[in-house]
């Protein structure tokens, strides 16, 4: 252990990483100040209003808009927009991005794409625009699952769509393939002693952030233009508004506002917000554009995967062999099914390591909501199927899953596929089994009951799953690089003493931001209240790629602490000339008297100035002002490993399910915010039951319409109700150090909910020893199971012993 | 629609607006009254962002017409501290975390002042109970709950300032 471990390990040091404080927004939104997208409101601003379409397939032949600009409303249409076919997610390379949409649709491919857009003065005077357009639609063939899709003869959704300069056809409405080997799989299958095929299916839900996707776009005097949007990343938007509109990057300014939560939800530039912009530049005058729950419900939702999984082991529970085949329906447009395919992969690869292994992959259009990644990114899928696959062999070998894990589970020295075949880096940290250890003390693993073994009414079962995700997304191999990851930050040392953090980097609201504070802090050794995150746009920071892959702290935050290393070598030296002692000779520590950063020579008593001192002395002579600018990728991607127990209790009159208990764990490396990583925890349990049994997104199979109709409820976001009591939940932390992260810390946020599904799944099988192999498993899934599996059962039979737990 | 001049006081202060007979309250407060820390989340009573008090009553503003409202009190979440000294319910939402992106947390908080202004010691079930309808994607509610019940522990029933 290195001297700087240690001092991160130890919780006796004056330090900022781990400790705890009220956020430095928190303030601000606990009164109401802090502005989110739609909160933002300009003089002579007009309204913007989007009219969707009704048909989940449609030619659109004519669309006229004489009557809504009779009414004064500034209208846009497929005729007005520029023809540039985009991806709406820039994160892949070039070379990887395929692009087949338009700022507003050529064809409706599902029902709630935008067809028209109109701005007006007031919301009631839009809305009433809105309802003058006529658009005259010729329905297609409606094709609402992927075994349609691809069937021969099915109407095609995209004829063809922009892959680097050319235009590729779409055969059979498969988007893209993805086909992966290691080893040889005949080989394998040939030298294993047990095999097991499972089919599982995964469902789309609604990310349900609270805040719906919202845009207010400003023309400036000089043709640029001013957005504030809910977006992942600023850069992306500015980079994607620039390309779409033919405007210079530097004439693009996209300010960062607080976000209402994403979950995946805005990793892609948002469809809205070139619609706004459109609107702005042919009103000239800040239009403002919020979308409405319904609208946003039809905007996304999370990839739904058909999972073929057989594995083969030998006798002693070695993993051996193993074949993947999955079908995903990506909806009417392809904003990332070519990563989503290569992470499919990688997080089974990475689950358990696998000798010999072949996976293939097909993304196949459909006319639904587009599938998006949303919390997890292809983690919650695959982790659902191979943990549930896992522990039925274990209880087929007469193992104990936990040992069948720890036997087979990709560790310490082990390859980690961070992002998909090309992204792949070495653990080097891992407290699986430290957690493993801790979870099953917590909910008394060795207690449960046999699975199936009771009769009444409450049963009660206990599961295990575990997983990770990604740290952010590594360095590619040498084949070339499918994703681009790095981020930049530019720190600032003011002349009292205080610190200004200029990054672009967003804040879901999990605590990035903060602990992005906490790192700049102790890597100068300044007091955390002396650090400030400054307000930020395009125009005055350097790029972030986005926060997404769980990368915020581990690359975000590894960004700012290397500006921060760079800043502090300045100040040293400032700090040397006043001094009179070598820069090499100088520390600087927190001084809670001062309040602020001291420089001082441990060996030399009298040889002490503070930081503000050498800042306003280095103004004061016009030395200069300290500051640095770096940007940073990482060459890691190390997995933040989570492991789940839960103890469910299902009443088997209704079928429904109730979370006793659950013991969460994180490996996320050094812990920064303590208090925020268990929030992000809980926060991670509360959406992965929710994914687990009761959240769903289901489609008309005649209309293409979302069976909620936009209705909130319908879609059973999880409230207060479901989530377990207070003492009842438990989390976790490894004590591990992450040798490649910020003072120790890797990820954390994705992976919070990503083992949660295959928890619920194998608890119920321990309740009820019943498996479930499609999510989710809903009250009336459980009921027709136990129907199969006890013919005598009968939910009204009163001589069943019904005694009900206390609650 | 014709406009009609009503009167509210809003946190505190009297206020004359025009409005039309189908504004909601929410949009008012939001876009005329410039207070935005009263969320939209859904504009039909399912989420609980946009909740306020009406003469001390938590109600959702999406579900109220301005005019119904005329020469009412309405406290929004703006209105709960008072020259920079925070209420205890928003102390502790920010004691226990309880704020992650925080667009639920102005509707989260006027609904936990509202229930310790009736129910100064209220336990963890009437907690739950009470927030039911105030939903959150982020926190999983653990650290909701468990700021509420501090708040409470601390004293903080019925100490609104309107
Ligand atoms: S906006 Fe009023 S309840 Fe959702
Ligand atoms: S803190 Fe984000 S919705 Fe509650």
């Amino acid at each position: 252990m290195t001297p700087a471990e240690r001092r991160y390990m130890s919780s006796d040091e004056l330090r900022a990483v781990g400790s705890v404080a009220w956020r430095k927004d928190g303030v601000a939104k606990v009164t109401g100040a802090e502005q989110y997208a739609p909160d933002i409101a300009l003089s002579r601003m007009w309204y913007a209003r989007v009219l969707r379409s009704p048909h989940a397939h449609a030619r659109i032949t004519r669309i006229d808009t004489s009557v809504a600009e009779a009414l004064g409303a500034v209208c846009l249409t497929f005729a007005d927009i520029p023809k540039v076919k985009y991806n709406e997610r820039i994160v892949s390379t070039p070379p990887h991005l395929y692009r087949d949409r338009y700022v507003l649709a050529d064809k409706a491919r599902h029902v709630g794409e935008a067809v028209a857009a109109v701005a007006a003065p007031t919301e009631a005077l839009a809305e009433k625009a809105l309802r003058a357009i006529k658009v005259d639609y010729e329905p297609l063939q409606t094709i609402l699952n992927a075994e349609d899709s691809m069937r021969s003869g099915a109407e095609p959704i995209h004829a063809s769509v922009r892959l680097g300069d050319a235009e590729i056809p779409i055969e059979n409405n498969v988007a893209v393939t993805r086909s992966i080997q290691v080893g040889d799989i005949d080989k394998g299958f040939a030298e294993s002693e047990f095999v097991i095929e499972r089919e599982f299916t995964t469902h789309p839900i609604y990310h349900a952030q609270m805040e719906t996707k919202s845009v207010v776009c400003r023309p400036e005097p000089d043709e640029a233009i001013t957005v504030w949007a809910t977006a992942q990343s600023i850069h992306n938007v500015r980079q994607l508004l620039g390309e779409i509109y033919s405007i210079p990057l530097h004439k693009v300014n996209v300010r960062r506002v607080a976000l209402g939560g994403t979950f995946g939800s805005s990793i892609q530039v948002n469809s809205v917000i070139p619609i706004c912009v459109g609107l702005a530049l042919r009103a000239l005058r800040p239009v403002k554009l919020v979308s409405t729950r319904e609208e946003d419900m039809y905007d996304h939702v999370r990839y739904p995967t058909n999972i073929r999984l057989r594995l083969g082991l030998k006798r002693d529970g070695t993993l051996v062999a193993g074949h993947m085949r999955a079908i995903v329906d990506i909806g009417a447009h392809n904003i990332q099914a070519f990563p989503f395919l290569g992470v499919l992969a990688g997080f089974w690869a990475s689950l358990y390591r696998l000798p010999h292994m072949k996976y293939e992959g097909r993304a196949v259009y459909t006319n639904r909501t587009p599938s998006c990644a949303m919390q997890g990114f292809g983690a919650p899928q695959v982790t659902f199927a191979v943990e549930s696959l896992m522990d039925e062999i274990a209880h087929e070998l007469g193992m104990d899953p936990i040992d069948l894990k720890l036997k087979n589970y990709v560790g310490l020295g082990g390859t980690f596929w961070g992002h998909g075949p090309t992204v792949q880096s070495i653990v080097r940290s891992d407290g699986v089994p430290e957690l493993v250890g801790l979870g099953a003390k917590k909910i008394g693993w060795k207690e449960r009951p046999r699975p199936g073994s009771q009769t009444g009414r409450y049963r009660r079962g206990i599961g295990m799953a575990r997983g990770f995700h990604t740290s952010g997304v590594g360095h590619p191999k040498a084949t070339g690089a499918e994703m681009i990851d790095y981020s930049g930050a530019f720190v600032k040392i003011n002349e009292d003493g205080s610190v200004d953090v200029v990054q672009s980097l967003m804040d879901h609201g999990g605590g990035t931001l903060e602990a992005i504070a906490k790192i700049v802090a102790d890597e100068l050794g300044v007091p955390l209240e002396k650090v400030g995150l400054s307000p930020v746009d395009t125009r005055t920071t350097v790029y972030d790629v986005t926060t997404h892959a769980t990368r915020g702290v581990y690359a975000g935050g590894a960004a700012a602490q290397k500006a921060a290393r760079k800043a502090k070598a300045i100040l040293l030296d400032y700090a040397s000339r006043l001094l009179g002692v070598l820069p090499e000779a100088l520390v600087i520590e927190p001084d809670v008297r001062l309040g602020q950063g001291v420089i001082h020579c441990p060996s030399l008593a009298d040889r002490r100035i503070t930081v503000g001192a050498v800042a306003k002395a280095c103004q004061v002579n016009s030395w200069g002002t300290i500051a640095a600018v770096e940007s940073l990728r990482q060459v890691n991607c190390p997995p933040a490993y989570v492991t789940y127990f839960v103890e469910v209790e299902v009443d088997t009159d209704t079928g429904n399910v109730r979370t006793r208990r659950a013991a969460i764990g994180s490996d996320c490396g050094t812990v920064v915010n303590p208090d925020l990583a268990a929030g992000q925890l809980t926060g991670g349990l509360s959406k992965g039951a929710g994914y687990a049994l009761i959240e769903d997104c289901r489609w008309d199979a005649q209309t293409g319409e979302l069976l909620s109709r936009g209705f909130w409820i319908d879609g059973k976001t999880p409230s207060v109700s479901e989530s377990p009591l207070l003492e009842d939940v438990h989390t976790d932390f490894a004590k591990t150090y992450e040798p490649s992260g910020p003072f120790g810390a890797k990820g954390l946020g994705e992976a919070s909910t990503n083992p949660c599904a295959g928890a619920y799944a194998n608890a119920l099988y321990n309740a009820l020893g019943v498996r479930f192999y499609e999510l989710p498993v809903t009250p009336e899934k459980i009921l027709a199971a136990l129907q199969r599996k006890e013919p005598a059962y009968d939910a009204r039979d009163e001589r069943r012993t019904a005694v009900a737990p206390a609650r | 629609m014709k406009p009609r001049v009503i009167h509210l006081t809003v946190n505190g202060e009297q206020r004359e607006v025009s409005v039309s007979p189908n504004d909601l309250l929410l949009n008012v407060i939001r876009e005329q009254e410039h207070l935005t820390g009263t969320k939209y989340g859904c504009g039909i009573g399912e989420c609980g962002g946009c909740t306020v008090h009406i003469d001390g009553q938590p109600m959702l503003s999406c579900l109220v017409l301005a005019v119904a409202v005329d020469g009412r009190a309405i406290v929004t979440i703006e209105g709960l501290a008072r020259n920079r000294q925070l209420d205890p319910v928003q102390e502790a939402f920010l004691d226990h975390s309880a704020v992650q992106c925080g667009f639920c947390t102005p509707g989260m908080i006027m609904m936990s002042r509202a229930l310790l202004n009736e129910n100064p010691r209220p336990t963890e079930h009437e907690v739950r109970e009470f927030l039911r309808g105030c939903l959150c994607r982020c926190t999983g509610y653990v650290s909701i709950v468990r700021a509420v019940l501090a708040a409470a522990e601390r004293g903080a029933g019925g100490e609104e300032r309107s």
